[in-house]
């Protein structure tokens, strides 16, 4: 039986889809089997962002309406064996998820993965709500920046009321990732430090992201960029697919720039 | 020139900290708390009746300082 971990953040264009995609597929490449699938009905990316937009046949309202069968919807990664992905619906419009659908569903696919990665839609109307309802645990991507920060507390909240877990009395376990953190700025206090957004979301850290410019460029290509071993985005991608996959990995500080570290190695030699 | 930009001036992420905090704090207070306020509700409806028709209840949770507190309206019912 299989985890089921939604991908939400409130606010769009946080880094939402592209967590989803490479956290699959770091935890694919770790030997466990994943499945992720994309609940933003109307607005499919996570084809995009996996390179398999050319192989959506069947989507994922069409397994919930019973026109297709799961094993003819769910696509193989071409990167790994053990990655697949259900698309979203890009003709229907989001009220055509229904609870009991949605339960069928997630069991279906805990029955078969042992990771159920959900890409939540931006927001917080019921398309999010669908998403987080049947999760054992939620991944809140933020920006360090007002407008995400505030947005994900909202989403925070509605994830604690509407939960079927928190309903029925358990946790539903909460990790943050903060995403596109720029060094130089967290140095010169232009940036909120991690630990700053931690204080006022109150909730536990998994993984900080560098801003990477590498995340755009493997994108336009449709190979998510924890296939770049150079990337400090993809190492920081593979760091946290390892953590959720039980392993111990100290979190690297990624709000210390190279210049930074090099003036506090000058400071003990003066 | 510097005292302008530079030193005296607190730095922008210090200041995104004070704003969110307040932000965030009294985003929380408006949508109202807790889970399990329907199901409250519904017991304090249910104690009521057995004394007194009973129309409809309320529960806001109220925040001042330092003190938090549960404001409950029971609206009777007349005809009952």
């Amino acid at each position: 039986m299989g985890i089921v971990i939604a991908v939400i953040s409130g606010k769009g264009g946080v880094g939402k889809t592209t967590a989803t995609a490479n956290l699959g597929l770091g935890i694919a490449l770790n030997d466990k089997k994943c499945v992720v699938v994309d609940f933003d009905i109307g607005q499919r990316n996570l084809d995009m962002i996996l390179g398999l937009e050319n192989r959506v046949v069947y989507d994922m309202v069409q397994v919930m309406d019973g026109e297709a069968n799961i094993k003819q919807a769910l696509i193989k990664s071409k990167v790994s064996p053990n990655l697949y992905f259900l698309a979203a619906s890009q003709t229907k419009d989001k009220s055509v998820l229904d609870s009991k659908k949605v339960e069928k569903l997630i069991s279906d696919l805990k029955e078969e993965f042992d990771f159920v990665i959900l890409d939540a839609p931006a927001g917080i109307e019921s398309g999010f709500e669908h998403t987080i309802e049947f999760a054992d645990a939620a991944i809140i991507v933020v920006n360090p920046e007002v407008s995400s920060i505030r947005d994900a507390d909202r989403a925070i909240g509605i994830l604690d009321s509407k939960s079927a877990k928190v309903k029925k009395g358990e946790d539903v376990l909460k990790w943050l990732i903060i995403n596109r953190i720029v060094a130089d700025m967290v140095e010169g206090g232009e940036m909120l430090r991690s630990d700053d957004i931690l204080e006022i979301l109150n909730i536990k850290l998994i993984g900080k992201i560098p801003e990477d410019k590498g995340v755009i460029e493997a994108s336009n290509q449709g190979k998510p960029v924890i296939l770049d071993k150079k990337s400090i985005a993809g190492q920081a991608y593979a760091r946290i697919a390892g953590r959720l996959c039980g392993k111990k990995i100290d979190m690297k500080n990624v709000e210390i720039s190279d210049s930074g570290l090099f003036k506090k190695i000058v400071g003990i030699f003066k | 020139m510097f005292s302008f930009f530079g030193f005296g001036k607190k730095k922008s992420a210090s200041v995104a900290k004070d704003r969110l905090t307040i932000a965030i704090m009294s985003d929380r207070d408006r949508t109202n708390g807790y889970p399990f306020m329907d199901e409250m509700k519904a017991e304090i409806m249910e104690v009521v009746q057995k004394y007194v028709g009973v129309r409809g209840v309320e529960i806001r949770k109220e925040v001042d300082g330092d003190i938090e507190a549960l404001a409950i309206d029971i609206e009777l019912d007349k005809n009952a």
